[in-house]
Parts: structure tokens; sequence; C-alpha cells
């Protein structure tokens, strides 16, 4: 792995983990504000309730102040005017205690001194299972002058809450008394009267308030002392103050002590066994009593402290998953990215074996005043298995055409392997019957893949024009001479099929200005958008007119590309174009021969001059003359109506080893090639007289071979020499 | 082309001399067939001088052998060429005639 690409790997992990960051903080920030919010409503919420329900309370309570305070104040001018009769002072007091359900006792209790008669004088009324019950206080033991609720009013000349106290007369009830001075007319202190009530509805009062499951409440006297407390021991027991003192870390319980014994009103934190509460307190009017909620911290913000636990599990979940997300896209970055390199090398490979490929064509052509030659190959791939091959050894231009079945690789590979089958055999083998053959063997005996190659192999005599050629399944090249035409191939099958196979070897004299274009069939089957065909038609067009072999190819190629119009190529494209400029013929061997048997003898003549150059033997000579005499003589004898003119055509053609005749009359069709063979081998009685002629030109030549065309009538003799 | 026929009692010697192409075997056709009548007695194919034979040319000793094979007599070729020992090996002549 490449630095760069190690540094790109760590500079996307960066990127990766800022993009958690990022999300985390963002996350994080609008939770807090979120939670910051939500956190001031429910504290300003919590306040709203608790200081409602304080207020609510001390309005209760107030309630019941008031009665009280009315009940005595409402009695205090008949109290006044009883002073006089201090008998009648205990009917006042049964009339208060009567009069108002809340007083739970009530006394007018005088001055000491005040009356001569009676030193000591207090009537008490009080309530006990729903009857009056007159008392007095005056006792010894009692001694109420020193009382709280006696000497405050006269003190403070007004009315007086007393501290709570608890009264054990009739079972531990929570008391507290009213209590004011009462002036005769002189205006000098006369008496107290007073109202006891009971406070047990306080207690439920107070300790009822639930503005949160887990809230305490409790009221202190203006002393500190406990009034209401869930803790019941406390209750009158103990002052706030005594409590405070055995808490450690308790300034704050010390500034709420003080608040509240000052009257204030407000709220403040307390942190208690390491639990955080808040604390709303507020006084009661006139009482001297005060009265806090305190509400655990956990009470008020347990919900949104659960909704925040889940929103930041939620975020976390959140940060989780992207954190994953984004490790597995960096996985699969890096995984593209080596598929990318894999496909990059893969493709870098390829262009190498392409150029390969191409390298294994040639592509410089022979310099030669009698040749001609161009030649292309487009792959549709980078690779493709068209092929073609020329080189020239002994003023013999061997060349070849073939498209291996299938495309690609494969393909290429096994048209590097005929290529270079090629080049092996063709090096020292000239004819190409036996080339073909020699390549069949050796491509077959490997194909394990079952791959063919259709396969055109040709050698042109450069001396003579003389071509001969073999092909193995591929399509027909095209002759031009003066006109355009397919060449009359045998199809033979294609290389690597058959082991053993015998291809069939052909032959045709080429003449000055003849030339062969030899393609695959990715030329005529070029598609263009439609699925229409290039074609052989549009292809004769293309090869219109007579120009230099490289122009030619290169006409065909735009006809194509007009043709495919932008349609991608599916198939390789080869062409391979042969022009043979060879020296014009300055002997000409052509005889013509009139339908007159006669014209015979003009044979031995002109084969001792189309064979002068030539060292053969009288016998092989005889043989010529004789062979080429038994198809003249067929001709002249049978070919035209008797009493008509016909002509018959000799052209001769030699090289170093081969002489090849071609006759062609206009007479009416005859192939002697068709006539059964003469039996040589029968007795004098069973001997045909027939049939000879033909026979002895089989025997001589190598090959014979007829065709019709243009309605002539065209035999072909070969003989190898 | 030219033929001269020789009679020695039973024996008549036909020398044949030139190019026994197909003009040359249509010109003594008639004279063969003549020769052919008396193909009951041995006749010997004097082919010393001849330089040449086609089919045609074939095709007249084959009917002289016909002839001479249902007369009872006998074709005796003398003297051939290795040109024409080769034209009647791609024959079969040699296995049909007597050759001296």
């Amino acid at each position: 792995m490449s630095t760069r690409h190690r540094n790109r790997k760590v500079s996307a992990t960066t990127i990766g983990i800022m993009l958690v960051v990022v999300a985390a903080i963002t996350l994080e920030a609008t939770s807090l504000v979120q939670y910051y919010y939500s956190k001031r409503g429910i504290r300003e919420e919590a306040s709203l309730r608790a200081e409602t329900q304080l207020e609510s309370t001390e309005n209760k309570i107030m309630d019941i102040i008031d009665q009280t305070e009315a009940a005595v104040r409402n009695s205090v001018w008949i109290a006044r005017w009883c002073l006089d009769y201090p008998d009648s002072l205990a009917s006042v007091c049964a009339r208060i205690v009567m009069d108002n359900p809340v007083v739970m006792g009530s006394t007018v209790s005088l001055v000491p001194g005040y009356d001569r008669q009676r030193p000591l004088f207090a009537p008490y009324v009080f309530v006990k299972d729903s009857s009056l019950i007159y008392h007095t206080l005056a006792t010894p033991e009692y001694d109420y002058p020193s009382k709280e609720w006696f000497t405050k009013p006269i003190e403070k000349d007004g009315g007086y809450w007393s501290e709570p106290y608890v009264d054990t007369g009739g079972g531990e009830v929570l008391m507290t008394t009213f209590s004011i001075p009462i002036k005769d007319e002189k205006g000098v202190t006369a008496a107290v009267l007073t109202a006891d009530i009971s406070l047990d509805w306080l207690t439920d009062l107070v300790g009822n308030i639930r503005v949160y499951p887990n809230a305490n409440s409790l009221m202190i006297s203006r002393t500190g002392r406990f009034m209401v407390s869930k803790n019941r021991e406390l209750v009158m027991q103990k002052t706030v103050g005594e409590v405070v003192e055995q808490i450690r870390d308790n300034k704050s319980f010390i500034e709420l002590n003080r608040a509240m014994l000052a009257g204030e009103t407000g709220n403040m934190a307390l942190v208690f066994q390491g639990e955080k509460s808040y604390v709303y307190y507020r006084p009661v009017e006139r009482t001297g009593w005060s009265m806090c909620i305190v509400i655990p911290e956990d009470d008020i913000f347990g919900q949104i402290r659960r909704i925040d636990l889940l929103v930041k599990l939620f975020q976390l979940l959140g940060l989780a998953m992207l954190i994953l997300i984004l490790r597995s896209f960096f996985k699969n970055q890096s995984k593209y990215k080596e598929l990318d390199q894999r496909r990059e090398r893969m493709q870098r490979e390829l262009q190498i074996a392409s150029n390969i490929q191409m390298s294994m064509v040639p592509t410089v052509f022979p310099e030669r005043t009698d040749l001609d030659m161009a030649a292309t190959l487009v792959p549709a791939k980078e690779v493709g298995g068209d092929l073609y091959d020329f080189f020239i050894r002994d003023d013999k231009l061997f060349f070849c055409i073939g498209d291996v079945s299938g495309k690609g690789i494969p393909a290429s590979l096994v048209m590097a392997v005929t290529r270079t089958s090629f080049r092996n055999v063709a090096a020292r083998q000239d004819r190409p019957g036996l080339i073909v053959s020699a390549m069949n063997d050796s491509l077959s005996s490997m194909n394990e893949n079952n791959m063919f190659v259709t396969f055109f192999c040709g050698v042109l005599d450069l001396k003579n024009g003389y071509l001969r050629f073999c092909n193995a399944g591929h399509n027909p090249p095209l002759l031009l001479t003066d006109n355009i035409r397919k060449l009359k191939v045998e199809p033979n099958l294609p290389l690597g099929i058959i082991l053993g196979m015998d291809y069939v070897e052909q032959e045709i004299p080429f003449r000055y200005d003849d030339a062969l274009l030899l393609y695959t069939d990715g030329l005529t089957e070029a598609e263009n958008t439609r699925h229409e065909q290039f074609g052989e038609d549009r292809l004769r067009a293309a090869l219109h007119g007579r120009k230099e072999a490289v122009a030619h190819l290169e006409t065909i190629k735009q006809h194509i590309s007009v043709f495919v119009d932008g349609a991608p190529q599916s198939d390789d494209l080869t062409m391979l174009f042969i022009h043979y400029r060879g020296e014009k013929e300055t002997v000409p061997r052509h005889l013509t021969l009139h339908n007159d048997i006669a014209q015979i003898s003009r044979l031995p003549g002109f084969i001792r001059s189309v064979t002068a150059e030539r060292n053969i033997s009288p016998e092989l000579l005889n043989n010529l003359n004789l062979a080429l005499e038994e198809a003249v003589s067929n001709i002249i004898l049978y070919a035209y109506p008797k009493g008509t003119d016909g002509v018959v055509e000799i052209v001769a053609r030699a090289d170093r080893n081969t002489l090849v005749f071609i006759l062609s009359d206009s007479g009416k069709e005859f192939d002697p090639t068709a006539k059964e063979e003469v039996d040589i081998s029968a007795g004098v009685a069973e001997r045909a007289i027939g049939g000879l002629g033909i026979h002895l030109v089989r025997s001589i030549m190598d090959s014979i071979r007829y065709e019709r065309k243009d309605g002539k009538n065209i035999l072909i003799l070969t003989k190898h020499i | 082309m030219e033929v001269n026929i020789t009679r020695k009692e039973k024996e008549l010697v036909v020398h044949l001399s030139g190019r026994l192409d197909t003009p040359a075997s249509q010109e003594i056709m008639p004279q063969m067939a003549e020769l052919a009548q008396e193909a009951g007695d041995t006749i010997i194919l004097d082919c010393t001088d001849l330089s040449y034979i086609s089919s045609s040319g074939l095709r007249i000793f084959l009917t002289l052998r016909k002839a001479a094979a249902e007369k009872g007599g006998r074709i005796i070729v003398r003297n051939i060429s290795n040109e024409i020992r080769g034209v009647f090996m791609m024959t079969g002549f040699l296995n049909l005639f007597e050759i001296q």
C-alpha cells in the first residue's frame, strides 16, 4: 500500500471522528439547552406550586386565627362590662366557647390586685366530651399571672398568640391561646381574655400539603419549636436550632432557621445527607409561626432527569450507530478503492496485452514495386481473436487472416498461438494446404477449450502472380479483377476441430493489377443501431474504383463508420488488402484455337514455349502435350455444333514449381471431370473404347477443375513440377 | 504421320512414323479399319518411329486388339519409346498388348 493511500485513509478516519464529535456536541448542546429551559420551567412551576400551597395554607390558618381573634375581640366589651361583677365573667367565657366551635376553652383572668376581694380570679371554661366544664385557673400550683398568655398581652398591650403548648388536661392536644388585655373605663388593664384553640387541624392541614410525592412540610413557632413535622418526636420537644446544631455543614440550615424566625418569605436550596432539596417558606401573620415545604430535588427534576437520561441514551445510541455507519462506510470506501485499483491494474494489463497483440500483427508493409498492401485490425475490446499476418520468403508472399471463435482474452490467447503456429509452419512450408493442415494438427492437439479458428492462408508467387490458397472455414475473400467477386473457396472445417484433417488447397493465377481483400465477418456484420448489418453489397460499393491499398481500407472504414452511426463495435474488424502489381507479362502465354481439329497441331509449339524456361523432361513435355490435346480435342470435337465457328482459349501460367493451363470456351456446358473413370484393369473384351482422354488428363495433371461461368466452360489444369 | 504396311505370309508389319495425335488418327482411321479385317493374322505395330500418341491413337490400337481377340489373331507392339510406354502405363495398355 502506498504512503499516499495511507495518508488518505488517516484523513478519512479523522473526518469520521470529527463528524462524530460535531454530532455529539450538537446533540449535547441541544439537549443541554432544552434541559436548562425545561429545568427552569419546572423549577418555576415547582415554586409556583409550593408558594400557592403555602399561601392557601396560610389563608386557611388565618381563617381560624381570624375567627378566634374575632370571637375574643367581640367579647371584650362584654367582659369589660362584667368587670364589676366578676362572677359573671365565667358566662362570658362560656359564651365564647359555645359560639365558636374552634375555641376549646376560654378564661377571663383578672390582673392580681385589681379586685381587692379577689386577689387571684380566673374562671376557665372548656369543652370536654361536648359539655362545658367550669374551672378555675386561680390555683397556687398554676400561678396564672406568671404565664406567658397572661403577661405578654399586657406587656404588648394588644392581642397575643401564645407559644403552642401541649395540653395534658384532656389528652395530649397541641394548643395555642389568643389573649387580649381588657381595660376598664379608666384605662387600667384589668384582665386578660383568652381563647384556646386546638392545633390538631394544623397538623393535618400542614402535614397534608403534598405538592410532590416526597415533599415534606413543617411548621415552627416563633421560638423555633416544631409545631408540625412528620417526625412526631420533634413536635414541641425540640427547636429547629437544636436540630440544626446536630447537622454537619449546616450553614444553609442556620440561614433557613434565621429567615423563618424573622418571618421572611422565600426559598432556598438545602443539601442534606447528599440529597438536595428546595425549601419554600412563609410566615403565618400575627402568630409568629412559619411554615415551609421541603421538596427533594429529585421530586421536581426526577421526571426531567429520567427524560434527559433517556434522551442521552438515544443520543449515545445515535452516535454509536453513526460511528458504525461511518466505519462500515470507510471500510467499504477502502474496499471500493481496492476494487478500483484492481480494475485499474487489470485495465493496465489489458492495455499491455492489447499492445502485445497489436505488435504481433505486422504493420510495416513491404516496399516493393510488385506489391501494394494494407491491413487493419480493430478489436471490439482491448484484445480480440482476429489476426492477420504476412511475410515474404523466396519471392513469395505468405499471408493469412483468421478469426478465433469467441472474444476477449481467451480468444486473444488462441490468436497468439495461431499466429505463432503460422509463422513456424510457413517458415519451412510453401504449400498453403500443408501449412493449414499442420496448423490444424497443432491447434487440435491442444484445444481443450473447444475454441476454433476460421482461417485463410495464401501464398502468392510474386514472380508470376500465381496464387495458391487454402481456406479453413473462413469467409471467402473478395477478388478484384476487372470486376469484384468472391473467391471460390472450398469451405473446409475451421482449424482446431478435427485432428489429422486434410485441407484442400486451391490455386488461381493472379494477373497484373489483380487484388484480394481478406476480411473477418466483423466487417460485413458490423451493425448499426437498428441492428442492420453492413453486408457484402455495401462492402462491394465501398470497393468501387481502383486506388492504393491504404486508401481502399480507409474508404471501407469510412463507409462503416457512416453506416453504424455511433453504434458500439460488437466484433473485431480485420481487413487485409493485397494488390498484385507484378511485371506485365512480356511473353503472352495465350493460345486461341478454332474448333478445327487440325488446330491441335499448334499445341506442341505452345507447350514448348510455355515451358521453355524450365528444365523439364521429354516425358513430362510429352505428357503435358497429351493432356492438353485430350482436353482441347474434346472441346473442338464436342463443344460447338457442327459447322459453327467457335474458339478455345488457353492461358498458361508457369512458375518454378507449377504449370497451370486454363481452357475456356463458349460452347455448350460440358464438365469433363464429371465423366466416369474408365476401368484400366479391364480385359480386352470388356475394355471400353472411350473415356481414355479424360483418364489421361487426370493421370497426368495434379489437379483438374471445371467451372461454368458467364456462359463459358472453364477447365483449369494444374501440374506441379 | 505415315503408315507403311508390309506383309510377310501370316505377319503384317505396320510401320507407324510421326505423331499419332487426334488429327492423324482421324486421317489413318480408314486404313486401320481395313487392317482390322485381317486381325485373324499376326499384326506387328512397329512404333520405332512413333514419337507421340494420343487417346485417339490408343483407341485405334484398342480397336485392332479387340478385333484380334475376336478373330484369334495376335497384335504385337514393337519398339515403343519411353514416352509412349508411359502412356501405355497410364492407360493399362501394357497389360492388353504384347510388347516387344
